[in-house]
């Protein structure tokens, strides 16, 4: 084996760098733990919508070209995704009359429509349609009462807050709700259970002092509402 | 006495004994880390054996495991220790062992780039459709809550609250909002069902998590699970609760709620990493061999804008061709969706040159060793010849 020059004895290193030692272990540790410091805290970010659009779900038929090790394999969202029921159709299918000056968009994902009123304001309508009950009138109506902050309704209260709409396709019941707090929250919502088994939810949301305005051409739609 | 034994531990540190002890257990932990990979997948079994600093194994009979061998990190610092030690101890600064000076300072570069590489490396994806424009990337591994303000009709503000944050009893915080995030039950992995009459209740009476049975399940041991994070949380703004959700990653149905005029929607999702730019997909290309389905080429035509910095240019992303932009390589990973879908792989990874400045340090150092020690040979024989 070969020796190096090591005279026995002798304090190991020369002066310059035993100086050196120790910073640079400090600057060593320093740049190990570092990193761990600032990477786990809640982030922010202020995004343009129009640039960016939701991140597409990855196909369950992409393929691998060079993954890394230990990347997650293609077509890798997470699986067993609960997929919106499907929509209604033929004469299931829940007809209406648009008020006027309303404007009427088809709705993505669990909405059935998009309807907003016209005017200024934060308003704006959504349709939904479930199969069955839905979890049943209470639970929904607590359901919009939390989204806004309010306390949930026992069954004594929830029939003093209904107000039923008579309309072709069976009755609404109606719910009138605001949130407390500086700027007010109002809902408006209505609920019809058809005889096909679904149960339609209509509600009508925004600031409080548009959906009033827009509150009176909602209940007329209500009435409109029927199947072939 | 102090004196004396740090010099005896000095010289253990120093010496070639520990070297080898060190060089061996790294060849045991290459052979149990790939033997580990069928059990713990790729990266579990690379987190558990080569990046930690011990191994911990449950043994049976045990409530809590046991280190049962140096990790991968403690055996690399030990090496590092022991080659610097040596360095100091044993070398001269002379122009004899300019050489070897030079290959140890590239053996002792290479350890510190694969220290550099797991403690700033970030390996994220960025999945893009034809014609989509994508600003930001996101984990492969890790989940975060995510809480977006979609009030304003031109933009969105995005909150993340990683994973690593949401345990059970935790209370965050969220800067910029009123609001406090309570976590109520926190699952690396579940399984979801929907609720069936005997079923005890949810604990969330929000959303549609009411209706929603979660089981705690085992998290993803290989890589080609995914683990479906789940968390029951409760919303508190100005005193106001708004109720128990269940926000996980295998539900895909937005879930909000307003507070003094704001929508809040949240959802479980993979870590986002927002980007001053954005990307835009402008074509795919999956290019096969005329006759037989053997993939010939697959690339990426991109888009960069930047508008802080005035950049807006074409790239042509392709197998071993990445794009390096910002301290990040997007490499061409995978593809879906009839080929109109892209996923690039983005590594940022600050050490990424050190690799490469080791390897050529270490050949320099050999080139300087061997011409030296050849020079020196010819002067020896030219003197030895002369003296004869």
């Amino acid at each position: 084996m070969r020796k190096f020059n090591t005279k026995p004895g002798t304090t190991p290193g020369g002066p310059c760098m035993r100086r050196l030692v120790l910073p640079a272990l400090a600057v060593s540790a320093g740049l190990l733990l570092g990193p761990g410091c600032d990477r786990d805290q809640v982030s922010h970010a202020s995004v343009a919508k129009e640039a960016a659009p939701a991140m597409p779900a990855p196909s369950h038929a992409s393929a691998p070209m060079a993954m890394p090790p230990g990347a997650m394999p293609p077509g890798s969202m997470p699986g067993g995704q609960l997929p919106p029921p499907p929509h209604p159709t033929g004469k299931g299918a829940l007809k209406w009359t648009l008020p006027k000056g309303w404007t009427e968009a088809q709705g993505g994902g669990m909405r059935y429509a998009t309807l907003t009123p016209p005017g200024a304001g934060k308003v704006e309508m959504s349709v939904v349609v479930l199969p069955g009950a839905a979890g049943g009138e209470l639970a929904n109506v607590n359901r919009w009462r939390g989204q806004i902050g309010l306390q949930p309704l026992d069954d004594a209260a929830l029939g003093q807050a209904r107000k039923a709409v008579k309309s072709k396709a069976g009755p609404v019941s109606v719910y009138d709700f605001t949130s407390a707090g500086e700027t007010r929250t109002r809902m408006v919502t209505g609920l019809l259970a058809t005889a096909e088994g679904n149960t339609w939810f209509f509600k009508l949301m925004g600031d409080a002092e548009p959906v009033g305005k827009a509150k009176p051409a909602f209940m007329k739609y209500l009435e409109t509402l029927h199947l072939d | 006495m102090i004196k004396r034994f740090a010099l005896r531990s000095w010289n253990f540190l120093a010496s070639l004994q520990v070297t080898i002890v060190a060089l061996v257990l790294l060849m045991a932990l290459v052979v149990l880390c790939t033997l580990a990979q069928t059990e713990l997948g790729t990266l579990g079994a690379v987190n558990a054996y080569m990046r930690s600093f011990l191994v911990w194994r449950q043994v049976r009979g045990l409530p809590f495991p046991l280190p049962l061998f140096p990790g991968g990190a403690l055996v690399g610092l030990v090496l590092v220790a022991n080659l610097t030690a040596a360095l100091i101890k044993r070398f001269e600064f002379n122009r004899r062992k300019l050489g070897l000076w030079i290959v140890h300072a590239g053996l002792i570069l290479l350890f510190a780039g694969e220290f550099a590489t797991g403690a700033f490396q970030v390996d994220t994806r960025m999945a893009i459709e034809e014609g989509q424009t994508v600003n930001f990337l996101e984990s492969y591994r890790q989940m975060e809550l995510g809480l977006s303000d979609v009030t304003d009709p031109a933009h969105t503000e995005e909150y993340g609250l990683p994973d690593p944050l949401l345990r059970a009893g935790a209370a965050i915080r969220v800067p910029g909002t009123p609001l406090t995030i309570k976590v109520k039950q926190f699952y690396v992995n579940a399984q979801l069902a929907m609720r069936a009459a005997g079923d005890p209740p949810s604990m969330a009476n929000m959303g549609v998590g009411a209706n929603v049975k979660v089981t705690e399940a085992p998290p993803a041991a290989s890589d080609k699970e995914v683990n479906l994070t789940s968390a029951f949380i409760e919303p508190v703004a100005g005193g106001t609760s708004y109720g128990t959700w269940l926000v996980s990653s295998g539900m895909g149905a937005p879930q909000s709620f307003i507070h003094e005029g704001r929508t809040y929607v949240l959802s479980m999702r993979p870590r986002r990493y927002y980007l001053p730019y954005s990307v835009t997909l402008k074509k795919f290309s999956h290019d096969i061999y005329m006759g037989t389905d053997i993939p010939k080429n697959f690339s990426s035509l991109v888009h960069l804008s930047n508008p802080a910095r005035g950049e807006e240019r074409d790239v042509l992303i392709y197998m071993n061709q990445p794009l390096r932009y910002d301290g990040k390589a997007f490499y061409q990973a995978s593809y879906g969706k009839g080929d109109t879908l892209s996923i690039l792989q983005v590594v940022a990874n600050p050490g990424w040159l050190l690799p490469y400045i080791s390897c050529a340090l270490i050949t320099l150092g050999l080139l300087v060793h061997f011409c030296i020690t050849l020079f020196n040979a010819i002067r020896r024989r030219q003197l030895d010849g002369e003296t004869v």
